[in-house]
């Protein structure tokens, strides 16, 4: 099922990024910047970034840990403002939550409402919105079959286990509808089977629902087994270091992707892009 | 110790053996003839609760510490959530809540007699003031411990700030609300008495008063096991209340897997 409103106009005066062939950017990130504080205390956390994203691609970000991925996450999100450079969808700048956008956060049991059901928690984002009774049903339902969560409705998420907590985060986001879907190191605290699961998930969404989606992770090998294009960040305060096309048929496989010259090459590529000194 | 004994055997032990110590400290006049024995006392309690007198006087001990009780919550909460989601009148009423939380509601009762008269109206405003600050306090500390994560999604998914109050800060702070509403049920009845007591209000504390002047050694005790029991009863329906509305809470939760 393809989203109806997806990505169509291309755009005008679209500066970020590696061009992308035909393909429009949704999400332009433009010499981005973020300081906390002011004047001379203030502390930069990221210098200057700018790439883009495009409609129906995975982007990863993957850099050292306390590089500022977070901040920059919350800076598309619109859950706080930039410093300096801008970042818009579809040409629009972000200034608040756009509601075109669902975020995913790496800790599944701090944005999962204890005090609701698997089922409530997914509908909570929904109800500002003021569907008709049957739809939010519909989009509720077919959010907890896409996570294969659909028998867990009525359970809380401390039931369940982590992998199937963040499923439920996952879901959520799916019933809001989003266009482009930002996740924050989503699968950082589930174990290594599990992971593959979600990854998988991740796969499955794009295809299944046209979504753009863009994921932080400090994996690399993850970043490679997901993404079309990685972004590379590095050294203090944040910067990119360089966009690497991930050149890996379609449909990755968990086993058969990874087991690719290519897949190892790439992640070397990648490392030591990462590991190398600034 | 070794021994496991079932809880409910032992309690009732334990009730045995305090009632054996008073009777034989009746029995040896320790308390020079102020200690009734048990019989007595349970005969004189008989009585009082064949009295309608008697049960219009619970009936308004009850009454206005749940008025009380439940005016100072909603008070309390409405207040708690508004002072806790504005970080500067946080700030600026901290220190007055501060000094005004050990301040106990009985050093105000002249005042409020004054006013008000030995009435109901008298006993359940003590009852309210009484219970009213640590429950503001108590809300304000749940606002504020409201998981950033929590309101992060809820702004992220572009829920507005009434909504974001509503459906996240306000049940995220429940346990917490809980919490000073078990510790404030207790003291509701205790005021409500303290106040018919000092006070002159209706109800058990009126009571306790006449049968203290009337030097009726056996209706005081009667009384005083009433009053034990209400006490008892309150704790429990705030408990079952509490276990009711946070069974998600880490601390009532009944499953939990890995």
């Amino acid at each position: 099922m393809t989203s109806p409103h997806l990505a169509t106009t291309p755009l005008e005066g679209s500066l970020g990024g590696e061009p992308q062939g035909q393909r429009p950017a949704r999400l332009d990130v433009v010499h981005l910047a973020k300081s906390y504080g002011t004047g001379d205390g203030a502390k930069k956390v990221i210098e200057d970034l700018t790439f883009s994203v495009s409609a129906r691609e995975i982007v990863c970000i993957v850099g050292p840990s306390g590089i500022g991925k977070t901040t920059l996450l919350k800076c598309l999100a619109g859950l706080q403002p930039t410093s300096g450079g801008r970042a818009a969808i579809d040409g629009r700048e972000i200034s608040g939550p756009p509601p075109e956008m669902a975020l995913v956060f790496q800790d599944y049991s701090r944005s999962l409402m204890p005090w609701l059901t698997v089922r409530k928690n997914v509908v909570l984002p929904l109800r500002h919105l003021r569907l008709p009774k049957a739809e939010l049903k519909a989009r509720c339902d077919e959010a907890l079959e896409a996570v294969g969560l659909a028998h867990a409705e009525n359970q809380f998420p401390w039931q369940l286990s982590g992998g199937m907590q963040q499923r439920v985060a996952i879901a959520r986001a799916l019933a809001y509808r989003p266009e482009i879907l930002i996740m924050d190191e989503p699968f950082a605290s589930v174990d290594a089977q599990t992971r593959f699961d979600l990854e998988d998930l991740c796969l499955k969404i794009r295809e299944g629902f046209g979504m753009t989606i863009l994921v932080v992770t400090h994996d690399i090998d993850e970043a490679v087994y997901l993404a079309d294009r990685v972004v590379v960040l590095g050294s203090k305060p944040a910067r990119v270091l360089r966009i690497v096309d991930v050149e890996l048929p379609s449909p990755r496989d968990q086993i058969g992707t990874r087991a690719l010259p290519e897949f190892a090459a790439q992640r070397t590529d990648v490392l030591s892009l990462i590991k190398r000194p600034a | 110790m070794a021994l496991t004994v079932k809880p409910a055997v032992a309690g009732a032990a334990g009730i045995a053996v305090a009632l054996a110590i008073w009777q034989a400290a009746s029995s040896a006049h320790a308390a020079g003839g102020s200690l009734p024995a048990v019989a007595t006392v349970a005969t004189d309690l008989g009585g009082l609760l064949a009295e309608p007198d008697f049960w219009s006087a619970v009936g308004a001990t009850v009454g206005i510490a749940l008025l009380g009780l439940g005016a100072s919550a909603a008070a309390g909460i409405v207040v708690g959530v508004l002072v806790g989601s504005f970080e500067p009148i946080r700030f600026a009423t901290r220190a007055v809540l501060e000094f005004l939380k050990p301040i106990p509601p009985i050093v105000i009762l002249p005042l409020v007699v004054l006013i008000l008269g030995p009435t109901g109206q008298m006993s359940w405003f003590l009852v309210f003031l009484g219970c009213l600050l640590p429950i503001v306090m108590q809300t304000v500390d749940g606002v504020h411990s409201t998981d950033p994560v929590a309101r992060d999604t809820a702004r992220s998914y572009g829920m507005g700030s009434a909504e974001i109050l509503a459906r996240i800060v306000v049940p995220s702070s429940l346990p917490y609300i809980g919490t000073a509403m078990r510790v404030s049920a207790p003291a509701a009845l205790i005021i409500t008495v303290v106040a018919g007591l000092l006070g002159g209000g209706p109800g058990l504390g009126a009571r306790l008063y006449l049968a203290q002047s009337g030097g009726d050694y056996p209706t005081l005790y009667a009384l005083v096991i009433v009053l034990g029991v209400l006490g008892l009863m309150f704790q429990g329906a705030t408990r079952f209340a509490e276990r009711r509305l946070l069974h998600w809470h880490e601390s009532y939760r009944e499953v939990v897997h890995s």
